[in-house]
């Protein structure tokens, strides 16, 4: 490698990327950003081979690798337990997938924006929930008590059908078969809330590491969610979209690609309840998912945050070698324990004996696409008085995956004068190769066409008007999708097990991509540290 | 005069004739826009159909004989003057007397006018041309100046005209340009023409109908907006956040906020004198109060009268509600002048985000917000709402809420109380009879239990004494507490009670 090219790895790795995006237009006479965040520095260490020779060296008891959930929660368990002598490497894409932005104070989520109200195995999620206030009281207790600034606040979804607004996502009036079938299904899968394994464990739970082992059970993990419903005679049109919206919304897959074991996880895994809400209620902030994070950030100090990317890491003996290239250049952090919390593929390339610790790459997650759009918007659009506007906003027979209002949730005596809604897309319907393909080449103008449509399809080119500023973001890699078969991959299984110098600590692990998964094997690594 | 410069004239008449013609495309489509909405196809269906008539009028340009030209471009020109000029007073008369035959005017007025103004530049092009120019330099100059119009008002319109003339007036301005024209037009071409005097005359008549309808353009509005309330508007706005009507008949004053009533100055006084003093005759220490809403300082007048406070603050979102209620004299009056009094500061914010941005204390705090008729505004009826209140409410201090109607909306008002209790303040709720909006409701909160309503008041008033405030107090059987939830923001149940509640009483 060049000393030049080296230089502008340096400067792609260590300067602000999450501010650098990959082109800014004038598009439709508004400017539109696009943002890859992660992109140029993970295709630099996918394709470049060695780096030059560290410039300092640094001994400290733990790295941890990535500042997503699962870094940033096992720097926080560590932090809590009065563990100190720990760093953590910010990586290219800070915050991860709870990622956030703001247009000029009107702050919006740029990935995941929602918590389900904890279940009962959820305990590491709710010490982080009552460590920052958001429990009140009941921690412990089947329903605790949230502060009901971030309980999301009523009229929190609706659907648009035929021109007009429904409440609630599942679709009505589509027939009494349609209406019969998902009235079965949600019996269906409420029976499977309370289902416990031979072992008797649950057989769904969040996290899924506390599931039932049960193989009668895992066997569902053998066909797709499609065919599963198809033998149950799920056939209604309305409820086949709802569920095929929900498996994209998780999972970034549709029904025939999304394992039946997974599918079925969606809906009876959670089950949390609040004294203060009503069941299947959410925990949510203008900002999605990133309060959590900046939480857990201060928990850790910034004295312990590094603004580096990790390079390389090696096992030597019982030590391992973090490389990192920031804003000097390269440097080298030698520790005792390593906790790999970035995505699996990026892992790969971090990691050359990962192969040595049984984890091959045909055994890397298959991962979705996806586009988030955010919209900043001068004044409400009108709406009809009977469905005002709510928080989630989804068009049915859509492929994408509807909006969210960053300002939901604020208290206000008017209106606010502004506001951001934050568009989902997730890139479900063709390979993930071609798509990453496709968004490589893609204009401004065409993203934001494929960010917008839910946009347009409600309100029209009315919404125009409204429309000040657009910033879009790419996540090519963004989430593992759970297709058939994946609970039994032995790569995962061999990294969940690592107990060695090398820790690994993502949603990855698990095979899906929520908030929980990454949290509690976040835990699991700094518990594992802490002995 | 010269030839030379009598064309030039022409060549300028272009230029006014094409500006107008223009200015009334875009005056239609915006108040077709404006009354109808969905602006993109108000504008193109408007544009389509001005444009197509305007073909219609070139067409029709033929059949005028060459030696009337001349004069028939003065006539048309008084056509369009009318036309177009009373346009928009039209259509907001015709929207507010009869909203169905709305859209045919609409439409009628546009063809007719788009007609008119097509007809111009085809005569003014044969005057140039009887005139033997060249037609080559004919046409490019003619076209020049057409285009040249079009590009002047519409920079004019939008940036200064209607936002500072409004709709009504603007058209009318461009009537008396057209009028203008037609008048310069006889004085220049006096002797060309067929019938100088008619013409003289009739351009005088139009002149004048128009400015009249310039001077009496507003009176013409509040004509109309009478229509809509029944009594005389004495002011009507439309601010940023709402639209404020201010209605008298004889000495009745009443202020609607979109639409829907704030207070009547024949009995506003029970409703302030009710909200304001069970808290301030309790709190003879007072020193620091807070209004939230009550931007018309109707509230802020009875905290004024007790000597001990030293500073009120008043929190209300639109600065045209609390200007309005500083400056107008009648609206003064009524106030009592309280929102230009030293002791009061005007924040003119959202209630609720000063309240999350500021950490000042108060020992009275006194909210007037609207009822919690939609989603946004129950907000302002939950429990992070009232625990935010509290951090601002000194120890022994009080605050009192506006809680609906304890009789018509029974479920709605033990809610709010609910909503308080949650809250972690004590409450003490009661009651008064307000004639325009009936037994009306209010509740105090505070930090500790043991409040107790004053027995005498220091200060002058007009609905409450002793045995007054002892009935406020006391809940007779027809409205004794109701058993039901405080409002969570996850299913805000309060709105529904509301809409409940209300739906029930037949008014």
């Amino acid at each position: 490698m060049q000393r030049r090219d080296f230089l502008r790895t340096a400067a792609a790795l260590a300067g602000l990327p999450w501010l650098s995006g990959c082109q800014q237009v004038l598009g439709w006479g508004l400017p539109i950003d696009v943002f890859c965040p992660g992109m140029a520095a993970g295709h630099r260490l996918r394709d470049a081979a060695a780096l030059p020779p560290p410039r300092s060296e640094r001994r400290v008891d733990t790295v941890i690798v990535g500042s997503g959930v699962a870094g940033l929660f096992a720097g926080w368990r560590l932090a809590r337990e009065g563990y100190r002598d720990f760093v953590l490497l910010n990586g290219p894409e800070p915050d991860g997938n709870a990622a956030a932005g703001a247009f000029d104070g009107w702050r919006y989520p740029t990935g995941a924006h929602y918590l389900p109200l904890p279940s009962p195995e959820s305990a590491h999620v709710r010490a982080l929930l009552a460590d920052m206030g958001v429990i009140e009281a009941g921690s412990d207790s089947l329903r605790p008590t949230f502060d009901e600034r971030v309980l999301v606040h009523a009229p929190d979804e609706r659907l648009w059908r035929d021109g007009q607004w429904q409440d609630g996502l599942l679709p009505r009036g589509l027939g009494a078969d349609d209406d019969a079938q998902q009235q079965r299904f949600l019996l269906h899968v409420k029976q499977l809330q309370q289902q416990h394994g031979a072992d008797g464990r649950r057989v769904f739970t969040v996290p899924t590491a506390l599931a039932s082992q049960d193989p009668a059970w895992r066997a569902l993990d053998g066909q797709s969610f499609a065919s599963w419903l198809a033998a149950h005679g799920y056939t209604a049109p309305g409820l086949l979209w709802y569920l095929d919206y929900c498996c994209r919304d998780d999972y970034g897959s549709t029904l025939a690609h999304t394992s039946a074991w997974a599918g079925l996880h969606y809906f009876a895994a959670r089950g949390g309840h609040a004294a203060n809400a009503e069941d299947g209620a959410v925990l949510t902030w203008p900002d999605g998912l990133n309060p959590l994070l900046r939480h857990m950030r201060g928990r850790i100090g910034s004295e312990r945050q590094l603004a580096g990317a990790a390079w390389r890491i090696r096992q030597q003996g019982k030590q391992v070698q973090v490389d990192y290239v920031d804003a000097g250049g390269a440097q080298r952090l030698l520790a005792r324990r390593v906790i790999v919390a970035t995505p699996l593929h990026v892992a790969w390339h971090l990691l050359p004996q990962l192969a040595g610790l049984g984890f091959q790459r045909a055994h890397l997650p298959p991962r979705a696409p996806w586009l988030v759009g955010n919209v900043l918007l001068d004044r409400f659009p009108a709406e009809p008085a009977s469905q005002p506007l709510a928080w989630d906003n989804v068009v049915y027979g859509s492929r994408s995956l509807g909006y969210v209002v960053a300002t939901h949730q604020l208290i206000r005596a008017a209106l606010p004068e502004r506001t951001v809604f934050t568009t989902y897309h997730a890139f479900a319907d063709a390979a993930p190769a071609a798509t990453r393909q496709w968004l490589a080449a893609a204009s401004a103008d065409e993203l934001f066409a494929h960010a917008t449509a839910d946009l347009y399809a409600v309100y029209g080119p009315r919404l125009r008007r409204h429309l000040l500023a657009a910033r879009l973001t790419v996540r090519a890699h963004a989430m593992a999708s759970p297709q058939p078969g994946f609970l039994a991959n032995p790569g995962l299984a061999a990294l969940r097990a690592a107990d060695g110098p090398i820790l690994f600590a993502h949603a990855d692990l698990s095979g899906l991509s929520l908030f929980e998964e990454a949290a509690w094997w976040g835990d699991v690594a700094a518990q594992r540290v802490l002995g | 005069m010269k030839a030379c410069m009598r064309d030039r004239l022409l060549i300028l008449s272009v230029f006014v004739v094409a500006s107008c013609g223009l200015a009334y495309e875009l005056i239609a489509g915006a108040l077709a826009s404006y009354l109808l909405g969905d602006s993109v196809l108000q504008f193109s269906s408007i544009i389509g159909c001005y444009l197509f008539a305007m073909g219609v009028g070139s067409h029709l340009s033929q059949y005028v004989k060459d030696e009337r030209v001349l004069d028939t471009f003065i006539e048309i020109e008084l056509l369009v003057a009318l036309l177009g000029g009373l346009s928009a007073s039209a259509l907001f008369a015709v929207f507010a007397w009869s909203g169905e035959s709305f859209r045919l005017t609409l439409y009628a007025l546009v063809f007719l006018t788009g007609a008119m103004v097509g007809m111009e530049i085809p005569l003014v092009m044969r005057l140039l041309h009887q005139r033997e120019q060249r037609f080559a330099e004919l046409v490019s100059r003619v076209l020049t100046f057409d285009y040249l119009g079009a590009l002047a008002v519409s920079l004019l319109f939008p940036i200064v005209l209607a936002p500072r003339l409004g709709l009504a007036r603007s058209a009318l301005l461009f009537g008396l340009s057209n009028v203008a024209v037609a008048l310069w037009t006889c004085r220049v071409f006096r002797a060309e023409l067929l019938r100088p005097t008619v013409q003289y005359l009739r351009s005088l008549l139009v002149l004048l109908v128009l400015g009249g309808g310039f001077i009496a353009a507003d009176e013409l509005t509040r004509w109309n907006e009478k229509a809509i309330y029944g009594d005389d508007v004495i002011h009507a706005e439309t601010t940023p956040y709402q639209r404020l009507v201010l209605t008298r008949w004889k000495g009745d004053l009443r202020l609607y906020i979109n639409g829907n009533l704030q207070f009547s100055s024949r009995d506003e006084h029970r409703y302030h004198e009710a909200l304001v003093h069970p808290v301030m005759g309790a709190l003879p220490w007072a020193q620091r109060v807070l209004i939230l809403g009550g931007g018309d300082g109707l509230a802020a007048r009875e905290v004024l009268k007790y000597r001990n406070v030293q500073q009120v603050t008043l929190v209300d979102l639109d600065p045209a509600m609390t200007g309005l209620f500083a400056r107008s004299a009648p609206l003064v009056a009524l106030n009592g002048g309280a929102l230009s009094s030293p002791r009061l500061r005007v924040v003119n914010d959202d209630a609720a985000r000063w309240l999350e941005q500021h950490s000042d204390v108060f020992d009275a705090i006194i909210v007037d917000f609207p009822d919690p008729s939609s989603f946004a505004l129950g907000k302002l009826y939950s429990v992070p709402l009232y625990r935010l209140l509290s951090r601002h409410l000194a120890d022994n201090g009080l605050a009192v809420v506006q809680s609906t109607s304890p009789y018509h909306a029974p479920r709605s008002y033990w809610s709010i109380n609910a909503t308080l209790r949650a809250a972690g303040l004590a409450t003490t709720p009661y009651h008064a009879y307000v004639p325009s909006f009936g037994e009306w409701g209010f509740i105090i909160a505070a930090h500790r239990p043991g409040y107790t309503p004053p027995q005498a008041y220091r200060v002058p008033l007009k609905f409450l004494d002793r045995e007054a405030t002892r009935q406020m107090f006391f809940f007779p059987p027809d409205m004794r507490p109701w058993q039901v939830e405080p409002n969570q923001l996850n299913d805000q149940r309060l709105v529904h009670y509301f809409e409940q509640d209300w739906s029930q009483v037949i008014r």
